[in-house]
């Protein structure tokens, strides 16, 4: 029997809901993915050609690129404007935004409360030498990154200390480089609390906790060879003599006890695997790194969050006695009153992605009501995806394509993740399989290129290396494109994916198994 | 499904045409549309869809089939019910 995959009704790809308005565009259907090409090219431009990594900068690039929309819009603007309200109030995008806020409060608590202290301990007390510290390496940053779900925090405070660490000890520097950001891709992919599981998770109507549970196959099968070729590499890949002490790089200062926090992430991922919201789940973590803080003298409570008043106020002087009060003299140039802390920061970090993502999902909507959206998904079922085993592989191929031009990987997923819905629905594909596809690829291309955010990240850490210790040369820093063919864990991720979609393996059908109900994403 | 199911659940090298039998009731989405009837397509094997309102494209239905043949990967199933949409 043949059937036509892209016959749709008068509904369109807004699922039939014809009480919403249409746009029509001078240029035809396709000028309505005007915007988001715009801020495509502003990505690139910006991050790839300029290497600005600055999501506020983008938010710009969407803002101005949704200005610039509207004057391509016959008629009245106004359908226009109301779709940018439309696309901004999607459950999608507050399903994102909800998890952000939580996953930032949490890594930012157990980051103030020595996580990374207790990997430098780990790392000391192993006693590992150089041909081996690129393998460790890529296991603790995995670690950390898992916990964190950040992936530039995560790159930042290892090439900070455990790369010029691993260089005294005789690691070569492009293999530990690489072993650094292959592990922040098993974290940004992996983690319950990474913005790119979110994002993953949500875009294709599937529970964070199952997604991470499907996802183990994939990144272990990965991770596992990794680690072999790290331990390979490592023996036969020689360093650089130095007189540089790993030891006080990686300070005297350091304890086990910041590696408590392993049960906080042990209570995430427990509570989210079994079932229960991510709210709920992330927020008992947050509960218990807080009390391990407070309990074993990780952190103090005005670390996690504190009120700084004016001591001029007799009230701020009276409940300074409070571990969450401070009064400070405002009265120098620059002091004023504030509120802080690792609840505070670690929300406050997601607000430019927050906007980031209202806006690119509004683009979306314009491009849905425009008709550019169901032309391109007409092209690729009828040109390129006529097969699951192509659809998949266009699935891949394109998240890849798109995370290597948009350097900011979370912004890539958020632009290709109505593509990967809708193709993989038209094969009842399931949102597991989906989720995984989507976000596989892009943790994995956001830190291999040397225009990419996280390469560019640690670059810019590794730079700064020379003015911290005199040992440390400009020729010791590893150039971008040097890494690029070390992110083994990057590179095996995405043949695992090409491999999978050739293949079938992990495939699994909407018939063989449903996501959670869609509320405990 | 337990925590150990989970993690292992899609551990297989899982067909382009999977089969299904006469009464199975499914939850799937509807993808297009062959000789005036809806189709309701899972990798490559399809099933045609009787009864299913004109707006059924792209939303969530209960199906239940009524005959698939397992050589040329095609069936029929009864609309049952809309149960949901698309993602986007």
């Amino acid at each position: 029997m043949s059937t036509d995959q892209t016959d749709g009704f008068d509904g369109g790809v807004s699922a039939g809901d014809d009480s919403e308005p249409e746009i029509d565009f001078y240029g035809g259907k396709l000028a309505s993915a005007f915007p988001l090409v715009f801020f495509v090219v502003w990505a690139i431009v910006q991050s790839g050609v300029l290497r600005v990594s600055d999501t506020t900068g983008l938010v710009a690039g969407m803002l101005v690129a949704l200005i610039f929309g509207m004057f391509l819009v016959k008629g009245s603007w106004a359908g226009y404007a109301n779709t940018i309200f439309a696309g901004m109030t999607q459950r999608v995008a507050a399903t994102a935004i909800v998890a952000w806020l939580w996953a930032g409060m949490f890594a930012e608590t157990i980051q103030t409360g020595q996580f990374v202290s207790g990997l430098v301990w780990a790392a000391e007390a192993a006693g590992i030498g150089g041909a081996v510290f690129p393998a460790a390496t890529f296991i603790l940053a995995g670690l950390l990154a898992t916990g964190i779900g950040s992936g530039y925090g995560t790159t930042v405070a290892f090439t900070a200390l455990f790369f010029p660490a691993g260089v005294a000890l005789g690691a070569n520097p492009a293999l530990l480089f690489g072993a650094i950001l292959s592990g922040v891709v098993f974290g940004d992919n992996l983690a319950p609390v990474s913005d790119t599981t979110i994002v993953s998770a949500v875009t294709q109507d599937a529970d964070i906790g199952g997604v991470v549970a499907s996802r183990f196959k994939y990144a272990g099968v990965a991770a596992v060879l990794s680690f072999a070729a790290y331990l390979g590499a490592g023996a036969v890949m020689d360093g650089i003599s130095v007189a540089g002490d790993a030891s006080a790089i990686l300070g005297s200062n350091v304890g086990p006890t910041g590696l408590l926090h392993l049960l906080s992430m042990a209570t995430v991922i427990g509570t989210a695997i079994a079932g229960r919201h991510i709210v709920e789940a992330i927020s008992w973590g947050i509960v218990v790194a807080f009390v391990l803080n407070v309990v074993f003298g990780l952190a103090d409570v005005s670390e996690m969050l504190v009120f700084r008043a004016s001591d001029s106020l007799w009230i701020a002087r009276e409940l300074s006695v409070l571990p969450f009060v401070e009064a400070i003299n405002t009265s120098p140039e620059g002091v004023t009153s504030s509120v802080g802390g690792s609840l505070y920061a670690g929300a406050q970090g997601f607000f430019p992605l927050i906007v980031l993502v209202l806006l690119i999902v509004a683009g979306a909507q314009i491009m849905i009501r425009g008709g550019g959206f169901r032309a391109i998904q007409d092209f690729l079922l009828e040109s390129v995806a006529t097969t699951v085993r192509r659809a998949e592989l266009t699935m891949v191929l394109g998240t890849a394509f798109v995370n290597s031009m948009i350097t900011i990987n979370t912004a890539a997923e958020i632009a290709i993740a109505p593509y990967i819905a809708r193709l993989g629905e038209r094969f009842n594909i399931n949102s597991y399989r989906r989720a995984n596809i989507l976000d596989a690829n892009t943790s994995a291309l956001g830190y291999i290129f040397p225009w990419s955010g996280g390469v560019l990240v640690g670059y810019a850490a590794l730079a700064d290396l020379p003015t911290k210790y005199d040992w440390f040369t400009r020729g010791m820093v590893v150039d971008p494109t040097e890494v690029v063919p070390f992110v083994f864990h990057g590179w095996l991720l995405v043949g695992v994916f090409v491999f999978s979609a050739l293949t079938g393996f992990g495939l699994e059908y909407i018939s063989d198994r449903e996501s959670e109900e869609v509320a405990r994403a | 499904m337990s925590i150990l199911e989970k993690y292992l659940a899609g551990l297989t090298f899982r067909s382009n045409t999977p089969r299904f039998d006469a009464g199975d009731e499914l939850e799937l989405f509807v993808t297009g549309r062959a000789d005036g009837a809806h189709v309701v397509r899972v990798g490559d094997s399809t099933l045609r869809l009787d009864g299913a309102p004109a707006d059924a494209l792209d939303t969530k239905v209960r199906l239940r089939v009524t005959g698939f043949d397992t050589d040329d990967h095609v069936g029929e199933a009864d609309y049952l019910e809309t149960v949901g949409e698309s993602a986007f």
